[in-house]
Formats: structure tokens, C-alpha cells, sequence
């Protein structure tokens, strides 16, 4: 038996379609692909684009047939899709706050001092003194410290925003499905 | 304008379980022959759903009515043939498709006349 036909299995199992039934419509599943092969054809020839979706395709013919005893909703998407959207919001801020830091440290040179002879700052290159009625004062730029953390922020906000688009758009994703179809599958797949 | 495939896919949607019931009318036949025959008459699903949900729904409705034979050397097959009510749907639909396609006819063709002008 196919992989195609053992994911329809596994889906009309979880819709809870009897046993009796579902293996009615595997063999036939099977016989109408296995004739197709033999024909020199692809399962493409059988079940149009359905071919590339098995869970969808066999929750539509169950739906359709009247023989699911729960609805035919992907299950997983339930908790999946709260939490994706809740994570993609926390990405968008994460990437905003994290540019809008990168901008801010680049316009303007915010720096820490202390009183001479303090020396709380490791010594480096963006270390500076600057002259004071109270004498000289040192500091250190903190604008090049905030730089590498925002910087690393930016690109983790950006590359988990682009995985998450990625899966959204992807055709083995529930997101958009239960988006545009309500949770179920059309009549016809 | 959309894409012509989804335009495509739109049109046959409404009108696939006419073919469906059509092709039957050829005789029982099981579902990937039926697919065939639709072939046969130049309409392709490759690109397009599956028949088997349709089928699952006119079955359903009481429209086909279904018996399992053994196929040519194959296994045992569920052979679909249309029900004294699908006969009555075919006409029904047949003379719905019909009005509906010399009304956009109609239509397309006056668009035809102002796009010539």
C-alpha cells in the first residue's frame, strides 16, 4: 500500500471513520493507483493536485461521504495557530525594538562618565575624558555595547519571522487552511 | 484579471458533478474510470481535485447508486451508476448549464462588441 494511502488511513482514523469503511476506500484508493502506475501514469492522474495533500484529500472524502464522527478539523492548527500568531507578534516587536536600538545607537553617541580617578569602564578604543570644573572626567561608550546584542535581536526576529512565513505559506501547513476554510475541508478537494 | 488556471478550477467546480453524472450515464463504471472517460471527452482533472469527495457526496445525496464487481483482472471495484434521482439531476442540471452559458454567451458577447468598437 502507498505512503499516500497510509496517510489517508492514519487521517480517517483520527476523524474516527469505522474501520469497514475506511478500508473500503483504501482499496479502492489503491486499485485506481495501482492501475494508474501500471498505465504508465502518475498519481497525479488520479487525484489532481489532491496528490500532494493526503490528510486534506482524505478528511474531504470522509466529510463528504458523511462517515467522520467529529469534524474534520486539523487538530494540531488549534493550539497551533494562537501560538504562532502570539509568536510572530513577539518576533515583529523583538525586530522592531531591536532596528529602532540599532538606529538609535548609530544617531547618537550616549555615553556613561565617572569622576576621576574612578575606573568602573574596562579601558578600549571607545573609551573618552572630557574636560570638568570638577576636573577631567572618563567614561566609555556604551552606544558600541548595545550594538552587537540589538544587532543579533534584529537578525533572530528577522529569520524567525521568515520561518514562520515559510510555514505559513507552505502546503503541508494547517495555518492558511483553517484560515480560508473554516476548519474544513471543501466538498471538493 | 486572475490567473486563467483558478478561473479555471472556479468554473468546473460548479460543474463537475454534471460531468460526473454524465459520464455515468455511459455506464457503471469506478472512479479512476470515470476519470478516463472524462479524459476521454477532453475535460482533464490533472491540476484539479479529486473525484472522490464529489463522488462520497452524490452517493450521499442518493444521486449514484454503487455496487462492487471485479473489475478486468483487478481487484473488486465499487462501480458507480446513476440512481433514478441522479437521471432526474442530470436533466435538471444539463438544462440549468445550458441557460446559464447562453446567458453568459450573451454577455461575453456584447463585451466582444464594445472591446471591437
Amino acid at each position: 500500500m502507498s505512503e499516500f494511502v497510509e496517510e489517508c488511513r492514519r487521517e480517517w482514523r483520527r476523524l474516527g471513520v469505522p474501520d469497514p469503511v475506511a478500508n473500503e476506500m483504501a482499496a479502492d484508493l489503491s486499485a485506481d493507483l495501482e492501475e494508474a502506475e501500471a498505465e504508465g501514469g502518475s498519481p497525479e492522474d488520479v487525484l489532481g493536485n489532491s496528490a500532494f495533500d493526503p490528510r486534506r484529500f482524505a478528511s474531504a472524502w470522509a466529510v463528504a461521504r458523511g462517515v467522520t464522527s467529529q469534524p474534520a478539523v486539523d487538530r494540531p492548527s488549534l493550539w497551533r495557530r494562537p501560538v504562532a500568531v502570539a509568536l510572530a507578534a513577539f518576533l515583529a516587536v523583538l525586530t522592531v525594538g531591536a532596528g529602532l536600538a540599532l538606529l538609535v545607537g548609530f544617531r547618537s553617541h550616549s555615553f556613561a562618565v565617572a569622576a576621576h580617578p574612578m575606573r568602573v569602564f574596562a579601558p578600549g578604543p571607545n573609551r573618552i575624558a572630557l574636560p570638568g570644573s570638577l576636573g577631567p572626567f572618563e567614561g566609555t561608550q556604551i552606544a558600541g555595547a548595545v550594538h552587537p546584542v540589538a544587532l543579533v535581536l534584529l537578525i533572530v526576529g528577522v529569520i524567525g519571522l521568515g520561518l514562520l512565513a515559510v510555514l505559513y505559506w507552505s502546503p503541508w501547513s494547517g495555518f492558511r487552511r483553517d484560515r480560508h476554510g473554516g476548519g474544513r475541508t471543501r466538498s471538493w478537494n | 484579471m486572475g490567473n486563467p488556471e483558478g478561473r479555471r478550477s472556479q468554473l468546473l467546480r460548479g460543474v463537475l458533478d454534471l460531468c460526473l453524472l454524465a459520464v455515468m450515464g455511459d455506464g457503471p463504471a469506478y472512479g479512476y474510470e470515470m476519470t478516463k472517460r472524462l479524459r476521454g471527452r477532453g475535460l482533464s482533472i490533472v491540476g484539479e481535485g479529486s473525484i472522490y469527495p464529489l463522488l462520497g457526496r452524490l452517493e450521499r445525496d442518493g444521486l449514484v447508486e454503487t455496487h462492487r464487481a471485479a473489475s478486468n483482472g483487478g481487484p473488486p471495484r465499487k462501480y458507480y451508476s446513476l440512481s433514478p434521482e441522479g437521471k432526474r439531476a442530470l436533466e435538471t442540471g444539463v438544462s440549468e448549464w445550458r441557460a446559464t452559458r447562453d446567458a453568459v454567451d450573451g454577455a461575453l458577447g456584447l463585451a466582444n462588441a464594445e472591446v471591437a468598437q
